[in-house]
């Protein structure tokens, strides 16, 4: 019964294909639609038998494929289906007639791509189903009318690239050694050598890479903001989830020691602060989000590396709720005005989008009774000491930068006009994190909040008194390099020292 | 874009050839080396072969560049309902048309059909994207 949630939406990315040939295009938006929304008839069925597995074809564990749905997984099945049905509503009629049918095809192709890797319990069908999410989001980057899009595609490309050959590369030794690829069954039968230890550095390396950890974050911020705002809120919700979920099967099967688990930790809080810092300074819109994706995978990579698979989970469907509502208001608010300059924009003549950016801001900003907190409160549960005050520091920093983002809009604007769908798209989004958060963690701390609130408007006012967000910050940006190719040298070589770093590491 | 007389009449007798090897290759890749993949990849130097003596202009016109991509889809398709079709008969992908004796044709069952759809999809999607880049290239 599992895999069907895949095998729905290929089929209708297959199907969906074939209309221009049969000179049908029209409909390709009715069958796009029901492909992304056909997993919810199956959920139900999957979460009444929780936990559940299953090899694929009925064939023993050991030559077929498992797949299988339990606590570590279902967060990131729900996060998918409930984010994917909105931006499905969102595009429904979004791309011009010319390139629909394609940009349909690559959402239902990214959509079961990601169900695949987050139901998989085999390396190398998740590394595949990584795959074609992960191409197909190369291509919906490509197609976006953004200037730069394409460049950023490729950077996304090359990168992403060479973390999978460098991924499949752990993964072929982890056969060789343990002679499986099913996780359950390398478990059984896995002793630890310098070999397992290499194949566990090089994943891990490449699995920071895909998921936008800080040093190796250079591709993720030119990618996410280039891209059209539905597909931005896909990838920065949805697609760097998959590499955190390998991350967490990785955890589950092997037993990590400290020596490992101090670079994931450090790596955590480096991308936490660094990702607000870099955001605090943007004056782009979607760029200010993109840099608080670094920041909040950053907090995804806190519960893997404490060794708290769950809160990582939860934190992730709480990150990809209100990441994909915020890239969708503030991305539909950008299109009208037709900038990404946050001076220019403003939410002041529209309600209902200024009520969805505010709750939104507040959930990712960790204040109760939002599902942020509900991750936060799970992550910091094995903090102790100075680090717990370092996770506080960072939930106030981030309120700070969309303190920011709040300010900048509330200014007064142009008057235009938003399409109601798009509107109540972006506020049932931000309904839906204050739910959420109530369903999961039903509780209320008002002191610490608003003392939280109160720190980071008054870092904001002192900040602005500083002229700190007058800086043209030129550095860290892609004009800085004359070609794309000593761009990308420049970058190669410091993904190559974090490998080595990694490598030494875990030896 | 059109090679000499001999190239040509040469890659013409060649190409039913390779497409009936591809044939052989789809049918008994469960009881042979071979399989849908290897089938799939001969089927498509079939027709990159015509393509490379010929010219795009003239093999596009025999095969279509709707007709491929009508394959290529379909084929996709074909496998993942051959898949979810397993599942009335007791799981994804479960091998429901099992029979015959050991080591005749129809004793793969499902199996055959896999390597008959992958064949076409790989040998659609290889000529799809050879079009695909000579489109680009004799545009102008």
């Amino acid at each position: 019964m599992i895999p069907l949630i895949v095998a729905f939406p290929l089929a209708a990315a297959f199907l969906t294909s074939i209309l221009p040939a049969l000179r049908r295009e029209r409909f390709s938006k009715h069958l796009f639609l029901i492909g992304m929304l056909s997993p919810w008839l199956i959920l139900p069925q999957i979460i009444n038998n929780l936990p559940s597995n299953e090899v694929v074809g009925n064939w023993s564990r050991v030559s077929g494929i498992e797949v299988a749905v339990d606590a570590y997984n279902i967060p990131f099945i729900v996060a998918e289906l409930i984010l994917s049905a909105f931006v499905a509503l969102y595009v429904w009629g979004y791309y011009p007639r010319k390139i629909e049918n394609k940009a349909y095809v690559l959402i239902l192709l990214l959509h079961s791509g990601l169900l695949g890797a987050f139901i998989s319990r085999d390396l190398f069908n998740y590394y595949i189903y990584m795959e074609i999410a992960s191409v197909a989001s190369f291509a919906l980057v490509g197609i976006s009318k953004e200037k730069g899009a394409r460049r950023a595609a490729f950077k996304y490309t090359v990168f992403s690239l060479l973390a999978s050959y460098i991924f499949i590369l752990g993964i072929g030794i982890i056969y060789l050694k343990t002679g499986y690829l099913n996780l359950a069954l390398i478990k059984e039968n896995l002793e630890m050598s310098r070999e397992i230890n290499v194949a566990l550095a090089l994943s891990f390396t490449s699995l920071l890479l895909k998921s936008g950890i800080f040093p190796l974050y250079f591709w993720l911020p030119d990618a996410h903001s280039k891209a059209d705002a539905p597909v931005s809120a896909l990838l920065s919700g949805l697609v760097v989830k998959a590499p955190a979920y390998g991350m967490i099967l990785l955890t589950l099967t092997f037993p990590i020691n400290t020596s490992m688990q101090k670079p994931l930790l450090t790596l955590a809080f480096l991308s936490m602060f660094f990702g607000i810092a870099m955001a605090i300074l943007q004056k782009n819109s979607e760029r200010l989000l993109a840099y608080h994706t670094v920041s909040q995978m950053g907090y995804v990579l806190l519960g893997i590396s404490l060794l708290n698979p769950l809160a990582a989970a939860y934190y992730a469907l709480a990150h990809s709720l209100f990441k994909g509502g915020l890239f969708l208001s503030v991305g539909s608010l950008a299109e009208h005005y037709g900038t990404r300059d946050l001076e220019k924009l403003s939410y002041r003549n529209n309600k209902s989008l200024m009520l969805a950016i505010v709750l939104l801001s507040l959930a990712i900003g960790g204040v109760s009774p939002f599902i942020g907190a509900f991750g936060k409160a799970m992550l910091i549960e094995n903090l102790k000491g100075f680090l717990k005050y370092a996770f506080y520091a960072g939930g106030i920093g981030t309120l700070v930068s969309f303190t920011k983002l709040n300010y900048y809009l509330s200014k007064r604007g142009e008057k235009i006009e938003i399409p109601r769908r798009k509107e109540a798209i972006s506020l049932s989004l931000a309904i839906l994190t204050l739910l959420g958060g109530i369903y999961l963690h039903p509780h209320l701390s008002v002191f610490k909040d608003s003392i939280s609130l109160v720190i980071a408007i008054f870092i904001f006012y002192l900040l602005r008194k500083l002229g700190v967000f007058e800086v043209s910050f030129k550095a860290f940006t892609p004009e800085q390099f004359k070609t794309l190719g000593k761009e990308i040298n420049a970058y190669m070589v410091l993904f190559t020292a974090v490998l080595l770093l990694f490598l030494f590491n875990f030896l | 874009m059109k090679m000499s007389l001999i190239v040509r009449t040469t890659t013409k007798l060649i190409s039913p050839f390779l497409v009936a090897y591809s044939a052989y290759l789809m049918l008994y890749g469960h009881l042979s080396p071979g399989g849908g993949f290897q089938a799939g990849v001969i089927l498509a130097v079939s027709i990159i072969l015509l393509i490379t003596s010929h010219g795009y202009n003239r093999v596009r016109k025999t095969f279509k560049f709707w007709e491929v991509q009508l394959i290529e889809g379909i084929s996709g398709g074909f496998l993942v309902l051959l898949a979810t079709a397993g599942v009335v008969f007791g799981g994804f992908f479960y091998n429901f048309l099992r029979g015959g004796e050991l080591g005749s044709l129809i004793s793969g069952g499902i199996i055959p059909l896999f390597n008959i759809g992958v064949a076409l999809k790989v040998g659609a999607a290889f000529t799809f994207m050879f079009y695909i880049l000579l489109r680009w290239v004799e545009r102008d």
